[in-house]
């Protein structure tokens, strides 16, 4: 499978990592060789046909910061668009930032792909928060697959978890933790009795918020991803402007403490039903399956048969959020063999 | 002695069989079962109405294996039970009249506050309280809209139970 990796930041670093480690594996088990045509990035792009070498791109982009400067293959100031047409692939891995206003890079690029036939799997929020409808109808009337395991809940299955293996059974609502920074910045105010900003600071410097951590504190990245939920799961026909939300940066160490005392966490609780789109601070109880800390997601799926199922994982990082990438190339390659 | 209660049962095959197992197992007779389908509580559950006869002995077995079952008994003899409702607020909460704030929760039929703590933090605006409000069955969902009314119009952070 000839891929062409768009982004090469945290998580278009994992995508390379994780190619190299499972190159041996995915032959033998599947047959499949992840062959990286072209890699992108904010300098320009590496392009070469007979496939580019993961650990090499990594070096390079780790010292010189530029995947331009691959050797030979590196050009410099290309648009993503153009290095599209500039080489034969099968299958775009969409990994550039998350852009809420309007979706691009994200959105031209993956109407470009579905245009031109090609499969897409993407780890980015901002188009589908966006455009959800849009692009999903797109992908069908081009018959190919557009996947975005890695868009929700980073390593933590839950799309294909709730298509594939619940199959058969009415997905009534989801409530889940589906931000790992908040999470991290709750969770320590708890264990800590720290203040929000002293806690914000302490994420900031070990990398876990952004320098601007609006985004995240204020709900919207889990907005986002309740979006593509109700989507996608659901089946409810909704964008970001649809979503209540309400970030957690007026939690105080008051707060929790009160909480605290009654058996209760705060958690930023994302809810996805037909009747209520929200991102809010909500009591959890100490001892209920929402009770995970640290940078973990989790979300609780309501069903008609299988009653309350609940999954947990890692909702960001690198290679975390790459193996949900993975994920759904395999389920592609499956797809069409 | 005899015993008239409600309790909630998912409408699903089996709910109610599962119900009135223990009440036979247990020694206790039973009078009545009414069974209507069409009626839905708060929850979306189906209420249903028993009545049993037996020693005290027996009906406090037989309502301590329903608990433990995960029946929910919303009445007995008449008496709507009441379940607790906890909201913390985050806020200029002394400064916005905190009576006022108990006043319009307790004005619903039904529905008391039980508790109030405060926490004052060092800057006034970002007080916090958490209310602890008695409900009858079936008044949740007026409870928690209420507080978010008075959160709205007195500019606090409400944060409810999940």
């Amino acid at each position: 499978m000839r891929i062409c990796l768009m982004g090469f930041g945290a998580v278009g670093q994992g995508v390379a990592k994780v190619i190299s480690l499972k190159n041996d594996y995915l032959k033998e088990h599947y047959g499949l060789e992840l062959k990286l045509v072209a890699v992108t990035d904010s300098s320009g792009a590496a392009i070469s046909q007979d496939g580019l070498d993961p650990d090499l791109l990594l070096k390079i982009k780790s010292e010189t910061g530029k995947v331009s400067n691959y050797p030979e293959a590196g050009i410099e100031n290309i648009d993503g668009i153009n290095v599209l047409d500039k080489v034969e692939y099968d299958t775009m891995v969409e990994v550039t930032p998350t852009n809420i206003q309007n979706g691009e890079p994200a959105k031209s690029l993956t109407i470009k792909a579905i245009n031109d036939k090609k499969d897409v799997v993407t780890s980015n929020k901002g188009h589908l928060a966006l455009f959800f409808r849009e692009l999903i109808e797109l992908s069908h009337q081009n018959g190919v697959e557009f996947k975005y395991e890695a868009s929700v809940g980073g390593a933590m299955p839950i799309l294909n978890f709730a298509q594939e293996t619940l199959p058969g059974n009415e997905i009534k609502s989801i409530l889940g933790i589906l931000n790992g920074t908040t999470n991290f910045i709750l969770s320590r105010m708890t264990i800590e009795g720290s203040s929000y900003e002293q806690t914000l600071q302490e994420a900031q410097q070990l990398g876990i918020a952004e320098t601007d951590p609006t985004q995240d504190v204020e709900g919207i990245d889990a907005a986002c991803k309740t979006v593509i939920l109700a989507n996608s799961i659901l089946g409810i026909d909704c964008t970001l402007k649809d979503v209540q939300v309400t970030g957690i940066s007026r939690i105080t160490s008051e707060a929790i403490d009160l909480a605290k005392k009654e058996g209760y966490l705060i958690k930023l609780m994302a809810e996805v039903s037909p009747d209520s789109l929200d991102v809010s601070p909500r009591l959890v109880k100490q001892d209920s399956p929402y009770a995970v800390d640290g940078t973990l997601n989790m979300a609780t799926l309501k069903t008609d048969l299988a009653d309350e199922v609940t999954v947990v994982g890692l909702g960001a990082g690198s290679v975390e959020t790459a193996s949900a990438i993975l994920s759904d190339l395999i389920n592609i390659w499956k797809s069409q063999k | 002695m005899r015993l008239n209660m409600v309790i909630e049962l998912l409408d699903v095959p089996g709910q109610l069989l599962a119900a009135l197992e223990p009440i036979g197992t247990l020694g206790a007779n039973l009078v009545t079962v009414i069974h209507q389908r069409e009626i839905k509580t708060e929850r979306g559950l189906i209420p249903v109405q028993i009545t049993i006869e037996g020693d005290t002995e027996t009906l406090d077995l037989v309502m301590n294996k329903l608990n433990e079952l995960g029946f929910r008994v919303i009445e007995v003899d008449g008496n709507i039970l009441k379940e607790t409702i906890n909201t913390i607020l985050i806020g200029n909460i002394v400064d916005r009249d905190v009576k006022d704030t108990m006043d319009q929760i307790n004005q619903l039929k039904g529905v008391r506050v039980a508790d109030l703590s405060l926490k004052m933090s060092e800057e006034p605006l970002h007080s916090s309280a958490r209310i602890t409000v008695e409900a009858d069955f079936g008044k949740k969902k007026d409870v928690l809209a209420k507080i978010q009314n008075i959160g709205k119009s007195k500019d606090f952070l409400v944060i409810s139970e999940v």
